[in-house]
Protein backbone atom coordinates (compact mmCIF):
# COMPACT_ATOMS: atom_id res chain seq x y z
CA UNK A 1 0.00 0.00 0.00
CA UNK A 2 3.08 1.97 0.76
CA UNK A 3 3.95 2.02 -2.76
CA UNK A 4 0.51 2.63 -4.28
CA UNK A 5 0.77 6.03 -1.83
CA UNK A 6 3.24 6.68 -3.96
CA UNK A 7 1.35 6.90 -7.49
CA UNK A 8 2.55 3.19 -8.31
CA UNK A 9 0.05 1.96 -10.86
CA UNK A 10 1.62 -1.65 -10.72
CA UNK A 11 1.31 -2.28 -6.70
CA UNK A 12 -2.16 -0.71 -7.26
CA UNK A 13 -3.11 -3.44 -9.77
CA UNK A 14 -1.63 -6.31 -7.30
CA UNK A 15 -3.54 -4.81 -4.39
CA UNK A 16 -6.98 -5.50 -6.50
CA UNK A 17 -5.70 -8.39 -7.67
CA UNK A 18 -5.07 -9.83 -3.84
CA UNK A 19 -8.14 -8.52 -2.35
CA UNK A 20 -11.01 -8.16 -5.09
CA UNK A 21 -12.29 -11.67 -3.94
CA UNK A 22 -13.01 -11.03 -0.42
CA UNK A 23 -13.99 -7.21 -1.23
CA UNK A 24 -16.54 -8.87 -3.97
CA UNK A 25 -17.82 -11.60 -1.68
CA UNK A 26 -18.22 -9.50 0.79
CA UNK A 27 -20.40 -6.95 -1.41
CA UNK A 28 -22.06 -10.04 -2.96
CA UNK A 29 -23.12 -11.59 0.56
CA UNK A 30 -24.20 -8.12 2.21
CA UNK A 31 -26.36 -7.10 -0.99
CA UNK A 32 -27.57 -10.60 -2.45
CA UNK A 33 -26.49 -9.23 -5.87
CA UNK A 34 -24.14 -10.52 -8.50
CA UNK A 35 -24.78 -8.92 -11.50
CA UNK A 36 -23.07 -5.62 -9.98
CA UNK A 37 -20.65 -6.90 -8.10
CA UNK A 38 -17.79 -5.93 -10.66
CA UNK A 39 -19.00 -2.33 -10.92
CA UNK A 40 -19.36 -2.33 -6.72
CA UNK A 41 -16.08 -3.95 -6.01
CA UNK A 42 -14.01 -1.74 -9.02
CA UNK A 43 -15.91 1.42 -6.88
CA UNK A 44 -14.23 0.41 -3.74
CA UNK A 45 -10.46 -0.04 -5.59
CA UNK A 46 -11.30 3.24 -6.91
CA UNK A 47 -11.65 4.80 -4.26
CA UNK A 48 -8.36 3.46 -2.33
CA UNK A 49 -6.52 4.94 -5.05
CA UNK A 50 -8.56 8.40 -4.63
CA UNK A 51 -7.82 8.34 -0.96
CA UNK A 52 -4.53 6.69 -1.35
CA UNK A 53 -2.83 9.35 0.75
CA UNK A 54 -5.16 9.18 3.29
CA UNK A 55 -4.44 5.54 4.56
CA UNK A 56 -2.45 5.44 7.91
CA UNK A 57 1.01 3.93 7.49
CA UNK A 58 1.26 1.23 9.90
CA UNK A 59 -2.49 -0.06 10.04
CA UNK A 60 -3.74 -2.89 8.67
CA UNK A 61 -4.89 -2.21 4.44
CA UNK A 62 -7.48 -4.97 4.83
CA UNK A 63 -9.33 -3.03 7.78
CA UNK A 64 -9.28 -0.23 5.16
CA UNK A 65 -10.93 -1.75 2.35
CA UNK A 66 -13.43 -3.54 4.03
CA UNK A 67 -14.37 -0.24 5.65
CA UNK A 68 -14.84 1.43 2.13
CA UNK A 69 -16.49 -1.65 0.79
CA UNK A 70 -18.68 -1.93 4.19
CA UNK A 71 -19.73 2.14 3.49
CA UNK A 72 -20.41 1.77 -0.33
CA UNK A 73 -22.45 -1.84 0.53
CA UNK A 74 -24.16 0.20 2.91
CA UNK A 75 -24.79 3.44 0.65
CA UNK A 76 -25.74 0.41 -2.57
CA UNK A 77 -28.55 -0.95 0.26
CA UNK A 78 -30.36 2.19 1.18
CA UNK A 79 -29.68 3.81 -2.44
CA UNK A 80 -31.83 0.60 -3.64
CA UNK A 81 -34.33 1.02 -0.74
CA UNK A 82 -35.36 3.99 -1.98
CA UNK A 83 -35.63 2.70 -5.59
CA UNK A 84 -37.45 -0.30 -4.04
CA UNK A 85 -34.88 -2.39 -5.80
CA UNK A 86 -34.66 -3.86 -3.02
CA UNK A 87 -32.51 -7.99 -3.37
CA UNK A 88 -32.97 -10.42 -6.14
CA UNK A 89 -33.29 -13.51 -5.34
CA UNK A 90 -32.89 -15.07 -8.83
CA UNK A 91 -29.72 -13.33 -8.74
CA UNK A 92 -28.38 -15.31 -5.74
CA UNK A 93 -29.38 -18.66 -7.16
CA UNK A 94 -27.62 -17.94 -10.16
CA UNK A 95 -24.21 -17.34 -8.31
CA UNK A 96 -24.67 -20.44 -6.28
CA UNK A 97 -25.74 -22.38 -8.88
CA UNK A 98 -22.97 -20.72 -11.04
CA UNK A 99 -20.38 -21.40 -8.12
CA UNK A 100 -21.19 -24.61 -6.94
CA UNK A 101 -19.87 -27.27 -9.55
CA UNK A 102 -16.39 -25.93 -8.37
CA UNK A 103 -16.99 -27.05 -4.81
CA UNK A 104 -19.17 -29.86 -5.57
CA UNK A 105 -17.59 -32.85 -3.70
CA UNK A 106 -16.77 -35.07 -6.38
CA UNK A 107 -17.61 -38.54 -4.14
CA UNK A 108 -21.15 -36.55 -3.16
CA UNK A 109 -24.30 -38.16 -4.82
CA UNK A 110 -26.47 -36.21 -7.10
CA UNK A 111 -29.17 -35.73 -4.71
CA UNK A 112 -26.65 -35.11 -1.92
CA UNK A 113 -25.63 -31.84 -4.26
CA UNK A 114 -29.02 -31.11 -4.67
CA UNK A 115 -29.58 -31.13 -1.01
CA UNK A 116 -26.45 -29.03 -0.05
CA UNK A 117 -27.54 -26.86 -3.35
CA UNK A 118 -30.69 -26.20 -1.61
CA UNK A 119 -29.62 -25.66 1.64
CA UNK A 120 -26.78 -23.02 0.18
CA UNK A 121 -29.60 -21.06 -1.24
CA UNK A 122 -31.73 -21.35 1.55
CA UNK A 123 -28.95 -19.85 3.84
CA UNK A 124 -28.17 -17.05 1.14
CA UNK A 125 -31.41 -15.83 0.81
CA UNK A 126 -31.89 -15.97 5.02
CA UNK A 127 -28.80 -13.90 5.28
CA UNK A 128 -30.47 -11.17 2.74
CA UNK A 129 -33.38 -11.13 4.50
CA UNK A 130 -31.46 -10.03 7.87
CA UNK A 131 -31.64 -6.45 9.06
CA UNK A 132 -28.56 -4.79 7.27
CA UNK A 133 -26.80 -3.55 10.83
CA UNK A 134 -26.84 -7.22 11.61
CA UNK A 135 -26.07 -8.79 8.13
CA UNK A 136 -22.99 -6.50 7.57
CA UNK A 137 -21.31 -7.60 11.32
CA UNK A 138 -22.52 -11.13 10.25
CA UNK A 139 -20.94 -11.37 7.07
CA UNK A 140 -17.16 -10.05 8.25
CA UNK A 141 -17.47 -12.29 10.94
CA UNK A 142 -18.79 -15.60 9.53
CA UNK A 143 -18.31 -15.06 5.79
CA UNK A 144 -15.28 -13.07 5.83
CA UNK A 145 -13.49 -13.91 9.14
CA UNK A 146 -12.87 -11.04 10.78
CA UNK A 147 -11.97 -10.64 14.11
CA UNK A 148 -13.97 -8.91 16.43
CA UNK A 149 -11.75 -5.85 16.91
CA UNK A 150 -11.65 -5.69 13.31
CA UNK A 151 -15.20 -5.23 12.72
CA UNK A 152 -15.50 -3.03 15.49
CA UNK A 153 -13.12 -0.57 13.17
CA UNK A 154 -14.42 -1.55 10.12
CA UNK A 155 -17.96 -0.40 11.23
CA UNK A 156 -16.51 2.32 13.76
CA UNK A 157 -18.89 0.56 16.57
CA UNK A 158 -18.04 -0.21 19.87
CA UNK A 159 -16.39 -3.93 20.76
CA UNK A 160 -19.25 -4.55 22.98
CA UNK A 161 -22.22 -3.70 20.28
CA UNK A 162 -20.77 -5.76 17.34
CA UNK A 163 -20.52 -8.96 19.81
CA UNK A 164 -24.68 -8.50 20.58
CA UNK A 165 -24.93 -7.17 16.50
CA UNK A 166 -23.31 -10.37 15.72
CA UNK A 167 -25.42 -12.82 17.99
CA UNK A 168 -28.45 -10.99 17.49
CA UNK A 169 -27.90 -11.81 13.85
CA UNK A 170 -26.76 -15.33 14.36
CA UNK A 171 -30.33 -15.84 16.38
CA UNK A 172 -32.36 -14.57 13.25
CA UNK A 173 -30.57 -16.76 11.02
CA UNK A 174 -31.07 -20.14 13.06
CA UNK A 175 -34.39 -19.01 13.28
CA UNK A 176 -34.98 -18.95 9.87
CA UNK A 177 -33.16 -21.69 8.80
CA UNK A 178 -34.83 -23.97 11.58
CA UNK A 179 -37.63 -25.84 9.73
CA UNK A 180 -34.60 -26.47 6.87
CA UNK A 181 -32.29 -27.77 9.11
CA UNK A 182 -34.58 -29.80 11.38
CA UNK A 183 -35.94 -31.55 8.09
CA UNK A 184 -32.76 -31.75 6.78
CA UNK A 185 -31.69 -33.78 9.89
CA UNK A 186 -34.99 -35.94 9.75
CA UNK A 187 -34.48 -39.50 8.47
CA UNK B 1 -32.30 -17.37 34.66
CA UNK B 2 -32.20 -20.70 34.14
CA UNK B 3 -29.64 -23.06 32.90
CA UNK B 4 -30.67 -23.77 29.29
CA UNK B 5 -31.00 -19.68 29.26
CA UNK B 6 -27.33 -19.31 30.16
CA UNK B 7 -26.14 -22.07 28.19
CA UNK B 8 -27.78 -20.85 24.91
CA UNK B 9 -26.61 -17.34 26.03
CA UNK B 10 -22.62 -18.66 25.77
CA UNK B 11 -23.45 -20.08 21.79
CA UNK B 12 -21.75 -17.73 20.05
CA UNK B 13 -18.88 -17.21 22.65
CA UNK B 14 -18.13 -20.97 22.56
CA UNK B 15 -18.38 -21.38 18.56
CA UNK B 16 -15.75 -18.40 18.34
CA UNK B 17 -13.73 -20.08 20.88
CA UNK B 18 -13.90 -17.07 23.23
CA UNK B 19 -15.49 -18.76 26.49
CA UNK B 20 -13.05 -18.99 29.73
CA UNK B 21 -12.35 -22.88 30.47
CA UNK B 22 -14.90 -22.50 33.91
CA UNK B 23 -17.33 -21.66 30.91
CA UNK B 24 -16.54 -24.52 28.88
CA UNK B 25 -16.64 -26.93 30.94
CA UNK B 26 -19.80 -25.79 32.13
CA UNK B 27 -21.18 -25.99 28.94
CA UNK B 28 -19.68 -28.87 27.77
CA UNK B 29 -21.54 -30.86 31.23
CA UNK B 30 -24.64 -28.87 30.07
CA UNK B 31 -25.19 -29.83 26.51
CA UNK B 32 -24.12 -33.20 27.17
CA UNK B 33 -26.93 -33.49 29.74
CA UNK B 34 -29.42 -31.42 28.51
CA UNK B 35 -31.76 -33.18 25.69
CA UNK B 36 -33.29 -29.34 24.98
CA UNK B 37 -29.90 -27.46 24.26
CA UNK B 38 -28.04 -30.36 22.69
CA UNK B 39 -29.98 -29.82 19.21
CA UNK B 40 -30.39 -26.81 19.59
CA UNK B 41 -26.42 -26.13 19.83
CA UNK B 42 -26.01 -28.76 17.18
CA UNK B 43 -28.42 -26.49 14.71
CA UNK B 44 -26.92 -23.19 15.74
CA UNK B 45 -23.32 -24.53 14.55
CA UNK B 46 -24.71 -26.52 11.38
CA UNK B 47 -26.16 -22.79 10.75
CA UNK B 48 -22.65 -21.00 10.84
CA UNK B 49 -21.14 -24.03 9.25
CA UNK B 50 -23.13 -23.31 6.29
CA UNK B 51 -23.00 -19.50 6.27
CA UNK B 52 -18.94 -20.34 6.44
CA UNK B 53 -19.09 -22.83 3.42
CA UNK B 54 -21.21 -20.73 1.29
CA UNK B 55 -19.24 -20.60 -2.21
CA UNK B 56 -17.37 -17.36 -2.56
CA UNK B 57 -18.42 -15.11 -5.37
CA UNK B 58 -15.92 -14.90 -8.31
CA UNK B 59 -15.05 -11.03 -9.45
CA UNK B 60 -14.25 -10.24 -13.23
CA UNK B 61 -10.68 -11.55 -14.14
CA UNK B 62 -9.77 -8.04 -15.57
CA UNK B 63 -10.87 -6.03 -12.36
CA UNK B 64 -7.45 -4.74 -12.12
CA UNK B 65 -7.00 -3.34 -15.10
CA UNK B 66 -10.40 -1.81 -15.26
CA UNK B 67 -10.15 -0.42 -11.38
CA UNK B 68 -6.97 1.29 -13.05
CA UNK B 69 -8.55 2.87 -16.02
CA UNK B 70 -11.11 4.14 -13.61
CA UNK B 71 -9.16 5.34 -10.81
CA UNK B 72 -6.51 7.40 -13.63
CA UNK B 73 -9.77 8.68 -14.70
CA UNK B 74 -11.73 9.41 -11.40
CA UNK B 75 -7.90 11.68 -10.65
CA UNK B 76 -7.86 13.29 -13.44
CA UNK B 77 -11.47 14.49 -13.22
CA UNK B 78 -13.19 16.07 -10.18
CA UNK B 79 -14.47 13.51 -7.81
CA UNK B 80 -18.61 15.45 -8.16
CA UNK B 81 -19.90 16.76 -10.52
CA UNK B 82 -19.53 20.50 -9.95
CA UNK B 83 -22.70 22.35 -9.26
CA UNK B 84 -22.86 25.96 -9.29
CA UNK B 85 -22.98 27.28 -5.89
CA UNK B 86 -26.89 28.37 -5.18
CA UNK B 87 -27.70 31.70 -4.49
CA UNK B 88 -27.97 32.91 -1.15
CA UNK B 89 -31.68 33.03 -0.42
CA UNK B 90 -30.64 36.40 1.60
CA UNK B 91 -30.36 38.22 -1.55
CA UNK B 92 -33.80 38.06 -3.11
CA UNK B 93 -35.50 38.58 0.33
CA UNK B 94 -33.86 41.59 1.44
CA UNK B 95 -34.61 42.50 -2.41
CA UNK B 96 -38.20 42.22 -2.24
CA UNK B 97 -38.10 43.76 1.57
CA UNK B 98 -36.47 46.92 0.20
CA UNK B 99 -38.83 46.90 -2.83
CA UNK B 100 -42.02 46.34 -0.56
CA UNK B 101 -40.55 49.33 1.97
CA UNK B 102 -39.85 51.96 -1.10
CA UNK B 103 -43.84 51.32 -2.26
CA UNK B 104 -44.96 51.69 1.28
CA UNK B 105 -42.88 54.68 1.59
CA UNK B 106 -44.21 56.47 -1.34
CA UNK B 107 -47.77 55.55 -0.58
CA UNK B 108 -47.63 56.49 3.24
CA UNK B 109 -48.62 60.35 2.77
CA UNK B 110 -52.17 58.46 1.16
CA UNK B 111 -52.51 55.71 3.50
CA UNK B 112 -54.13 56.06 6.40
CA UNK B 113 -54.95 60.08 5.96
CA UNK B 114 -58.79 60.83 5.45
CA UNK B 115 -59.00 62.92 2.71
CA UNK B 116 -60.96 65.55 4.63
CA UNK B 117 -57.46 66.15 6.61
CA UNK B 118 -55.19 66.14 3.48
CA UNK B 119 -53.62 69.73 2.89
CA UNK B 120 -53.98 71.48 -0.85
CA UNK B 121 -50.44 73.36 -0.78
CA UNK B 122 -51.31 76.40 -2.80
CA UNK B 123 -48.64 77.89 -5.31
CA UNK B 124 -48.34 81.01 -3.42
CA UNK B 125 -47.97 79.22 -0.07
CA UNK B 126 -51.68 79.36 0.69
CA UNK B 127 -52.98 75.91 2.50
CA UNK B 128 -56.14 74.68 2.29
CA UNK B 129 -58.27 71.54 3.38
CA UNK B 130 -59.35 69.24 0.98
CA UNK B 131 -62.96 68.43 1.59
CA UNK B 132 -64.48 65.16 1.13
CA UNK B 133 -65.86 64.15 -2.51
CA UNK B 134 -69.98 63.44 -2.35
CA UNK B 135 -72.34 62.59 -4.63
CA UNK B 136 -74.86 65.35 -6.19
CA UNK B 137 -78.07 64.37 -5.03
CA UNK B 138 -80.17 64.54 -7.96
CA UNK B 139 -83.93 63.87 -8.39
CA UNK B 140 -84.99 61.39 -10.83
CA UNK B 141 -84.53 57.97 -11.79
CA UNK B 142 -80.97 58.33 -11.93
CA UNK B 143 -80.47 58.81 -8.50
CA UNK B 144 -81.96 55.60 -7.22
CA UNK B 145 -79.93 53.66 -9.56
CA UNK B 146 -77.30 51.38 -8.47
CA UNK B 147 -74.34 53.31 -6.64
CA UNK B 148 -71.60 51.34 -8.47
CA UNK B 149 -73.21 52.31 -11.62
CA UNK B 150 -72.54 55.67 -10.82
CA UNK B 151 -70.10 57.75 -13.32
CA UNK B 152 -67.63 60.05 -13.02
CA UNK B 153 -69.86 63.22 -13.87
CA UNK B 154 -72.54 62.43 -10.64
CA UNK B 155 -69.36 63.93 -8.56
CA UNK B 156 -68.87 67.72 -7.96
CA UNK B 157 -66.08 68.41 -8.04
CA UNK B 158 -66.09 72.15 -7.53
CA UNK B 159 -64.48 72.31 -4.39
CA UNK B 160 -61.69 69.65 -5.22
CA UNK B 161 -59.90 70.87 -8.21
CA UNK B 162 -58.41 74.98 -8.84
CA UNK B 163 -56.79 75.56 -11.23
CA UNK B 164 -54.54 78.47 -10.88
CA UNK B 165 -53.05 80.49 -13.79
CA UNK B 166 -49.88 82.34 -13.41
CA UNK B 167 -50.86 85.71 -12.30
CA UNK B 168 -50.13 88.23 -14.88
CA UNK B 169 -49.91 91.92 -13.88
CA UNK B 170 -51.20 94.31 -16.57
CA UNK B 171 -50.47 98.14 -16.64
CA UNK B 172 -52.72 99.99 -18.60
CA UNK B 173 -50.90 101.03 -21.88
CA UNK B 174 -48.04 98.42 -21.93
CA UNK B 175 -47.86 95.34 -20.21
CA UNK B 176 -44.67 94.03 -19.22
CA UNK B 177 -44.96 90.85 -20.14
CA UNK B 178 -46.50 90.11 -23.40
CA UNK B 179 -50.00 89.14 -22.76
CA UNK B 180 -51.55 86.12 -23.73
CA UNK B 181 -55.12 87.31 -23.14
CA UNK B 182 -57.32 87.65 -25.86
CA UNK B 183 -57.25 91.59 -27.00
CA UNK B 184 -59.83 93.30 -25.01
CA UNK B 185 -59.81 91.41 -22.01
CA UNK B 186 -57.66 93.14 -19.37
CA UNK B 187 -57.37 91.65 -15.57
CA UNK B 188 -54.59 91.63 -12.82
CA UNK B 189 -55.38 87.79 -11.97
CA UNK B 190 -57.10 84.84 -13.35
CA UNK B 191 -58.60 82.09 -11.16
CA UNK B 192 -60.57 79.62 -12.77
CA UNK B 193 -62.35 77.11 -10.56
CA UNK B 194 -64.59 74.29 -11.56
Amino acid sequence: MGRVAEDDERAFTELVRRFQGRVGNLISRVLNDRENVDDLAQEVFVRVFVHRRNYRRGSKFSTWVFTIAANLAKNEIRRRVRRRNWFSLDALTEVLSDSLPQLADPTESREQGLEREQLQGAVGRAIATVPEKYRLALVLRDIEGLAYEEIAEVLGLPGGTVRSRINRARGMLQRKLQPLLRKQDAP
Amino acid sequence: MNRCDQARRLFGAYWDDEVTQAEREWLESHLAGCPTCRPQYEQFARTLETVGSLPRTDVAADLPERALVAARRATTAPDRIAVAPAKPVWIPVTATAALLLIGVSALLPWIGTPVGQRVFAHHDGRQQKMSEPYIVRTTGPAATGATAAVIDSLFDHSEDVEFVLDPVVLHRGRAQAPSRLPQGVQGEQAVISF
